[in-house]
């Protein structure tokens, strides 16, 4: 039975690599040196589709892809409806967290009440981590350049995703509050696990065993 | 102005779709007919209290409101119409103690689609069995339901079957509060195994591992024996791996069979066997269905309950296309002489076109033509 799996280039993909290996699968193609968005494999009936990572639920749910590995705060965003994410995969992992500007008092402006002005990608995330804190927020939409905006004044604070904290650091800004723990998921379209589980099966338990610690 | 703008998630049903949703429905409703069920049809619109339960959110969410000018009271357009049927029972013919079967097939309305690609006007069709407690009564509504959707054009059906009970007697067991519960409900629905892990940390053994185990839980009907190892043995959980064992015993070999511990997703008033078909083609389930004991408690009569529904344009969505029947060409110029045999024509179920411009047998829809010999009509082809 055929099997379609959704992946996005760079980190994901590389932290995949050895996932697929276990399952017996290896890639064809490099996906970032071929142009290909189907890339083949080593299996006449496994094949990957290369999309953007903030794409893959929707690819999955929708049936254009069988499996799809994307990230927690992906996941999050998307609302994950209609998908199984039997496993996490413990790979691209990073934080979740609330950043200001060096010279911005975090603590005094929550206390006292203020509305805040969030710039971010992830406006679903930050909208209920400040809801649970209980602190009124204005979101502003990013797709980008995110350390920027408290820098021009154009946000309080943003949310995103830090890994070293280099960049943070570079810009004069500060990590203040740990929101989540990210790393990747494997997703898996609903039907598609029923109808060919004895395809996709196999495929899961490998990739559990393989699982970094 | 593109005041031929349709809303999102709205569409018209096309001549030969139409004509395929009309024929399949007609051949569900014979087929429910035949085995005993009443056809029902309630309201477009009642009020709010009666269409959707306090406490179901989900359906509140997807049920369009407006006000009612006679009354001075909320109204609900239906998005489901399991509670009005439901209501039809336990109120209007509660004269009836024996074993009700009604079915019905009408539009639903949603405020908010199921899915990128659902629409917002699905046509529900479906069947429910009161009155009878047995597993007996599920496997007839399951086979109603697997033949319908066979009727309605559909082939290699897998039937997932689960078992809510099995979920609600460990939550009662480990002293969830509702909020725990609904958490780990939503989780349990995705199999989201990372975070069933987060939400019963604090739970005790051997209810934690038996939450963690749920989501695994899922496959042919040999998965149910592992079940019994891994699940404690609460009497809720005995009754559903044995009701779920009978099933396996009954349907196997009939159908695609699949077993899943962790599927709750048919819906919130469910109270026991959960059943879901899925075939080729479909990237969701194509028709639900489940036991609902109690549902009429609300409307002042509870008593078992099972029952099934599709949405008849989804499943149309994918089935290709069948050649709609062609038709017999008359010249409008033929009449009044032809009337009486094109009326003969037409009773035999004939389609009988007349044309008035001298049309291709392609504009026609027509493969076939009258025409008058010596000795009187003939049906020649017609190209």
């Amino acid at each position: 039975m055929k099997l379609t799996i959704a992946l996005s280039k760079g980190r994901i993909f590389e932290e995949t690599l050895p996932l697929l290996a276990a399952a017996g699968i290896v890639p064809a193609e490099d996906p970032e040196s071929s142009r290909k968005l189907v890339i083949d494999t080593n299996h006449e009936h496994v094949k990957l589709v290369i999309v953007r990572a903030s794409d893959v639920p929707t690819y999955v749910q929708y049936g254009a892809a069988d499996l799809g590995i994307a990230g927690r705060d992906v996941l999050i965003e998307h609302g994950g409806d209609g998908l199984y994410q039997p496993l996490d995969l413990n790979i691209a992992r990073c934080k979740m967290m609330v950043a200001v500007s060096n010279d911005f008092d975090y603590e005094a402006a929550v206390k006292h009440g203020a509305r805040l002005k969030i710039a971010t990608k992830y406006p679903q995330i930050a909208r209920e981590h400040f809801a649970r804190k209980g602190v009124h927020v204005d979101i502003i939409k990013l797709y980008g350049s995110m350390e920027l905006a408290p820098l021009v004044g154009l946000a309080d604070a943003i949310v995103d995703l830090v890994s070293t904290g280099n960049t943070l650091k570079a810009n004069n800004l500060l990590a203040v509050e740990h929101i989540l723990d990210i790393s990747s998921r494997l997703v898996v379209n609903q039907a598609a696990l029923k109808l060919k589980y004895s395809t996709i099966q196999p495929v899961l338990d490998a990739f559990a065993s393989a699982v970094p610690a | 102005m593109r005041n031929w703008l349709l809303p999102e998630h709205i569409a018209d049903i096309l001549p030969a779709t139409a004509r395929q949703v009309e024929s399949a429905k007609a051949a569900m409703l014979e087929q429910f007919r035949t085995a005993g069920y009443e056809l029902v049809s309630p309201p477009l619109i009642e009020y709010i209290e009666a269409l959707v339960s306090e406490d179901d959110g989900a359906l509140d969410i997807k049920t369009f409101k407006l006000d009612d000018h006679l009354s001075g009271r909320q109204l609900g357009l239906r998005a489901d119409i399991t509670p009005q049927v439901a209501r039809i029972d336990a109120h209007l013919l509660s004269e009836r103690t024996g074993v009700t079967r009604l079915c019905y097939a009408g539009s639903v309305v949603h405020a908010r689609p199921n899915g990128l690609m659902s629409s917002r006007e699905p046509l529900q069709v479906g069947a429910e069995l009161y009155g009878y407690a047995g597993i007996e009564a599920d496997l007839e509504v399951i086979g109603l339901m697997l033949d319908a959707l066979r009727l309605g054009g559909v082939e290699n059906i897998r039937l997932d079957v689960g078992h809510i009970a099995i979920f609600r007697g460990l939550v009662a067991a480990a002293a969830l509060d509702a909020t725990s519960a609904r958490e780990l409900f939503a989780a349990l629905q995705s199999k989201d195994g990372a975070t069933i892990r987060e939400l019963v940390a604090g739970v005790a053994e051997p209810y934690r591992s038996a939450f963690i185990a749920l989501p695994e839980l899922y496959g042919p009907a040999s998965m149910l024996e592992s079940a019994r190892s891994r699940l404690p043995s609460l009497p809720e959980i005995e009754l559903g791996l044995m009701q779920l064992s009978a099933i396996a015993r009954a349907l196997q070999g009939k159908v695609e069979l699949s077993f899943d511990l962790a599927e709750l997703r048919s819906g919130f008033y469910h109270t026991g066997l959960l059943f879901t078909a899925y075939a080729p083609g479909w990237s969701d389930a194509l028709a639900r269905g489940g036991r609902y004991d109690n549902v009429g408690r609300r409307f002042g009569r509870a008593r078992p309950a099972t029952g099934f529904s599709l949405d008849l344009r989804d499943l149309i969505r994918i089935l290709p296309a069948r050649h709609p029947a062609r038709g017999i060409r008359v010249a409008a110029r033929q009449l009044p002489d032809a009337s009486n045999e094109v009326a003969r024509l037409r009773a035999t179920g004939e389609i009988v076109v007349l044309d008035y411009l001298g049309e291709s047998a392609e504009a026609l829809g027509c493969d076939r033509e009258l025409v008058a010999t010596s000795e009187g009509w003939q049906i020649v082809p017609f190209h």
